[in-house]
């Protein structure tokens, strides 16, 4: 299955968007896109010969490929509102709902998780080393 | 000799301490490790001078293989996969009541070996990076190329896959602004891309975020329940004595030797070094079947060998820039985020800092000693911290420190998607670590290349000018061909 994507993104790097992302430039011995080029066609090369020898597979079954869909989009939900709220607001939500997710129930533990910890950050980083949170 | 004692400062001593509590700490919580310490450890050293904030990685690196073992010997659960050879005889040491023996005598044997690595770094890597400094662009070329046809064979199972991987850090290297014309390639409108992906996000993000990922997806919202240990509590089975540490002297001196010679080799990591050395304790002993029974010489070849690739990995990153391990690759982006360049160079323009980490590094060992032996007994707890916390917690740091790092969002948005993409890779059997070092080295594979085309007129046969150059090349054709029939070989195996 990799093999076939890889095919085909190699492909799709050399023909579509090297030519559109790259820039010619006049001078010097090597061109901006040669060594790009060279990359995507040596992608392209190593899928093919993957879509004929297929190897061994390292297994992930849906469900986990669900979860991590899942805490992916929690982590760029969470980017998002960073920029809209900023770090200090948005932290301890973050860790609560991976607590949560993750299945923590006690307590003391959600407590030092998701206002102990971003508390401590907060103060190491704003208070002692004097630098702006995100 | 200035710049071994500016180690000694009171300063670096108390870096140091930091860098091994924290790593000894995190080690002994399975599921972090060494490397996602460091990972998350580097932007918080921004604000330091050079070598305080070496140190402080130094430390925590080491700090981390002593830590690895605590929960490999109590849990059977390896903290780090460089300890998963040391749970072969720690656990069941522990299993007969004597946890302390069993986590001790890893310590004493992790500090021999890594001390050994480190006299051998100290001597060997200032005359290699001398010979380093008479290459020129064509052989640089040459021996990255070299690199990464080891790299490709050494890590992972397929060939193929370490090609692409390799591949793919070189085409996200080439991000940016061209380095002959100054032309942009790939930024598709974000302009905050002109100088290229930043290391640290991108080494975060596949390393540290992706790991976390990983042992997310596998959660199913159970807490692990904490560990109990039993121990007989006679005082010969919570410590090591002397006879027993004598005892093991040959299987130490060993391990570190193999240790230290597979460390200075790119890309075969402490994991090999460890069961290899293991594998020849077990061969040589006069009593082999008392390991994997809770024999100490297993404890001690197991760690003696993945403390010494340590120290070993340093050779090939300060004598010629090229980082042996995700360790090296880290403490690369640790040098690069206080504007030094790894590399033979670094003797000449920096030579007191290179000796002050050599200082730090002796420094680290024996820290590491006392520390390790004041707490261990605290270690022992740690391991039953709850995984909903550390991970919280981590990825809190990682957001944080890379903001720090890149200077905003963008880079915390980099290293999101880098996550996603070594999580990806690492599921479909993709080497992470050969993309961040492909990654890294991509940049100067590029100049190289093209300071090697000026020097041979665009001429490639010219190459047979330069003798040194040919014979890396012909070197990385022979590896590149037995790696592939090393592999044909082990897939026709696994099919039997």
């Amino acid at each position: 299955m990799t093999g076939t994507f890889f095919f085909l993104f190699g492909l799709a790097m050399y023909f579509a968007v090297i030519p559109w992302q790259v820039e010619t430039g006049e001078s010097g011995h090597l061109a901006p896109d040669t060594i790009p080029n060279a990359v995507a066609i040596t992608v392209s090369l190593c899928g093919m010969l993957l879509m004929i020898r297929t190897t061994d597979q390292v297994s992930r079954t849906p469900a986990n490929f669900l979860r991590t869909v899942f805490y992916v989009a929690v982590l760029a939900g969470s980017h998002y509102a960073m920029s809209l709220f900023g770090f200090m607001y948005v932290s301890p939500v973050l860790a609560l709902v991976l607590m949560l997710m993750i299945g923590e129930r006690r307590p003391v533990w959600i407590i030092a998780g998701a206002i102990g910890m971003p508390a401590l950050i907060w103060f190491f980083v704003a208070q002692v080393l004097e630098r702006g949170l995100p | 000799m200035a710049g071994f004692g500016d180690a000694f400062s009171l300063v670096n001593l108390a870096f140091v301490l930091f860098g091994v509590v924290v790593g000894q700490f995190v080690g002994a919580v399975p599921g972090i490790g060494p490397v996602m310490a460091m990972a998350i450890a580097i932007p918080f050293t921004f604000g330091l001078d050079p070598l305080p904030a070496i140190a402080f990685l130094v430390g925590v690196n080491k700090g981390g293989l002593v830590g690895g073992a605590v929960p490999a010997v109590l849990m059977n659960t390896p903290g780090t996969p460089d300890a998963a050879a040391t749970a072969l005889d720690g656990y069941p040491l522990a299993q007969q009541g004597k946890p302390l023996k069993a986590t001790k005598m890893a310590l004493f044997a992790s500090i021999t070996g890594d001390t050994f690595s480190d006299i051998v770094l100290i001597t060997v890597s200032a005359p290699l990076a001398v010979l380093a400094l008479t290459m020129g662009p064509v052989e640089i070329v040459a021996l990255m190329i070299f690199t990464f046809s080891v790299l490709t064979g050494l890590m992972g199972r397929s060939l193929l896959k370490g090609v692409i991987s390799a591949a793919l850090g070189l085409l996200f290297a080439a991000i940016g602004v061209d380095p002959e014309n100054s032309t942009p390639r790939l930024l598709f409108g974000m302009w905050d891309l002109y100088d290229g992906l930043p290391l640290v996000s991108v080494a975060i993000g596949m390393l540290a975020i992706s790991e976390i990922l990983r042992r997310l997806s596998r959660s199913k919202g159970v807490v692990k329940p904490a560990v109990e240990i039993d121990a007989t509590g006679k005082p010969e089975d919570s410590r090591v004595s002397f006879a027993e540490y004598w005892s093991c002297r040959f299987t130490m001196l060993r391990g570190a030797a193999i240790g230290t010679v597979l460390g200075a080799i790119p890309g075969i990591g402490s994991t090999a070094a460890a069961f290899m050395s293991y594998a020849f304790a077990k061969a040589s002993s006069k009593n082999p079947e008392s390991f994997g029974k809770g024999n100490i010489k297993g404890i001690a070849a197991a760690e003696s060998a993945n403390s010494a690739v340590v120290g070993a990995n340093l050779i090939p990153l300060l004598t010629l820039g090229i980082p042996g391990s995700v360790g090296a690759a880290l403490i690369i982006s640790a040098f690069m985020i206080h504007g030094l360049q790894p590399g033979p160079l670094l003797f000449q323009e920096q030579g007191r800092l290179v000796y002050g980490l050599f200082g730090a590094m002796v420094l680290a060992n024996v820290i590491n000693l006392c520390v390790g032996q004041l707490g261990l007994r605290l270690w022992v707890k740690v391991v039953s911290a709850p995984e909903s916390v550390i991970f919280s917690s981590a990825l809190l740091l990682c957001i944080v420190g890379v903001s720090m790092a890149t200077g905003g969002l963008f880079g915390v948005g980099v290293m999101l998607v880098f996550a996603v993409i070594g999580y990806l890779m690492s599921s479909f059997g993709y080497s992470v670590i050969i993309f961040i070092i492909a990654f890294f080295l991509g940049p100067r594979f590029e100049i190289s290349i093209s300071q090697m085309l000026a020097l041979t007129n665009s001429e490639p046969p010219q190459i047979v000018n330069y003798p040194v150059a040919l014979a890396l090349l012909l070197l990385s054709l022979l590896s590149f061909i037995w790696f592939w029939f090393r592999n044909k070989k082990a897939e026709a195996e696994l099919k039997d």
